[in-house]
């Protein structure tokens, strides 16, 4: 689905770019139906190719077929690891010793891999990694127009929107919401709201995918993009210095995070930002930043979910009081669910679903 | 030397991947041929993925004629790109200083081949024309 949205050009780019021959081969082999689900490439020193297809572990042989069986997976060598590590890293590992120490390479076209290897330290700090046996390619999707059905709620009138919070249990598109409502509060809707000069704090350099110092996603004409700086950090420069009406953040988590969203607060900013959590509730719980959902905090929480392979939206005020029907998105192709033979309950069960399920609304069992 | 300390300047100081350090000292134009061949080298990496080390020994093998080397110095020079790019900028920062240091090596060499050399001629110049004057004679 994202090739088609995205356009082919940034997987094409991708894959003849940084892949090794025998890698390269294997991916041009899946067929159409399954790559554009293709979400994750794991590459690991003596182990069968592997792919992640809309949530789902395939193996991936020599010539594109995919398995749940091990033995059919083309084996990649240590050697091509390290090949593809040097592939990723344009042959110049001090160019991205920052990004190597933090565990991840930000890729042309906004992908990302993910690196696992050796670590060395200096001191108390990580200065980098040797021996690299993994490789984790996570493939960047900029989904337009994703949050149009919640865009509406977040918007309080013309030139200001509320304090908003999207929470969601990992790899349910958190991410990919927020990078679309902070195109869509940057460019604005028309006559219906205006654009508003936003400022983004991208620690993980997932929301604008910078490679080089240029933002590879669409984040609006308004945007400002301060790239792998912590958000607490990010936050205190950019009110000095970019004068942002609203503030973008992804993850908070940190203990210095929620002195840093009240600093914006006071200083009249709004934020949008993520958090990993299972439902409002859950994220109340959570030490240090879950004062942060109380009153005088977030005004809209957007939860997402992941239901029998299809993805669901719920917008709610700060009282938890829902603001929006149930929206159910499919999510799952014909092709995926012939790969697995699907029947509803069976995808259900799938791990990252199920957990979904039973945290935000009980045990289903 | 010069060029050796720009391309400290962009690996150590600047981070700029290697492709890119090869194209901003051959764009300078201030090392004669060798600006050509580090711009080869950097259309090599690009082009064809290569890594520094193979896309330098093949730069250098297409302009081999064009430089007046003997066959030892050739060893040093094929060996230049082999570490580049492989680690962290401290141990760049080392490979680079060796480098220099070898380069320097060369440039004492010739510096003495040059004098060695020049003072033959001299002497020989001076017995071809002692030649000439006893010839005329």
């Amino acid at each position: 689905m994202w090739h088609e949205r995205d356009g082919c050009e940034r997987f094409d780019e991708l894959i003849s770019f940084y892949l090794p021959d025998s890698i390269k081969t294997a991916v041009r082999g899946i067929k159409r139906e399954y790559l554009i689900e293709l979400e994750e490439l794991r590459i690991r020193a003596g182990q069968p190719l592997m792919g992640v297809f809309a949530g789902f572990d395939r193996f991936i042989g020599r010539d594109g077929f995919l398995s749940d069986n091990p033995q059919f997976g083309l084996i990649v060598s240590p050697k091509e690891v390290d090949n593809l590590f040097m592939l990723l890293c344009e042959h110049s590992v001090y160019a991205y010793q920052d990004d190597i120490s933090r565990g991840f390479i930000t890729l042309k076209g906004g992908h990302r891999a993910g690196i696992c290897g050796t670590v060395i330290y200096e001191g108390n700090n990580i200065r980098g990694m040797k021996d690299i046996s993994s490789v984790n390619i996570r493939f960047s999707r900029q989904i337009k127009d994703c949050a149009r059905d919640v865009f509406g709620h977040i918007v309080r009138n013309k030139q200001d929107i509320y304090n908003t919070l999207i929470l969601s249990p990992p790899r349910c598109g958190k991410t990919t919401l927020l990078r679309d409502l902070c195109r869509m509060v940057s460019s604005g809707t028309g006559t219906s709201f205006k654009g508003l000069r936003t400022a983004v704090i991208d620690e993980r350099s997932e929301l604008a995918a910078s490679y080089r110092g240029v933002p590879q996603n669409d984040l609006g004409p308004r945007t400002d993009v301060l790239d792998g700086c912590r958000k607490s950090e990010g936050i205190e420069i950019m009110l000095r210095g970019m004068a942002p009406q609203v503030i973008v953040v992804d993850e908070l988590g940190a203990t210095r995070d929620p002195d840093a969203i009240k600093m914006a607060w006071n200083a009249g900013v709004r934020i949008i930002a993520t958090a990993h959590a299972y439902g409002l509730d859950d994220f109340k719980r959570r030490l240090g930043i879950g004062q942060l959902a109380a009153k005088d905090g977030f005004e809209r929480i957007i939860l997402l979910g992941m239901d029998n392979g299809k993805r669901w939206v719920r917008v709610m005020d700060a009282y938890g009081n829902e603001l929006s029907g149930l929206v159910k998105i499919d999510r799952l192709s014909d092709g995926i669910r012939g790969l697995y033979g699907i029947r509803d309950e069976a995808v259900g069960k799938a791990g990252r679903e199920t957990a979904c399920l039973i945290k935000t609304h009980g045990d289903p069992a | 030397m010069e060029i050796l300390l720009n391309l400290k300047n962009q690996i150590c100081s600047l981070g700029v991947p290697l492709y890119a350090a090869f194209e901003e000292i051959g764009t300078e134009g201030t090392g004669g041929l060798w600006s050509e061949i580090f711009l080869r080298c950097s259309q090599v990496m690009k082009e064809q993925r290569m890594d520094a080390g193979s896309a330098w020994k093949k730069a250098i093998s297409e302009n081999r004629g064009l430089l007046p080397l003997e066959s030892s110095d050739w060893d040093s020079i094929d060996d230049f790109g082999e570490l580049l790019g492989k680690s962290d900028r401290y141990n760049q920062e080392a490979v680079l200083d060796m480098a220099r240091e070898s380069i320097a090596v060369l440039e004492k060499k010739a510096e003495e081949a040059v004098r060695t050399k020049g003072k033959l001629y001299r002497n020989l110049g001076a017995l071809c024309g002692a030649a000439v004057v006893i010839l005329l004679i």
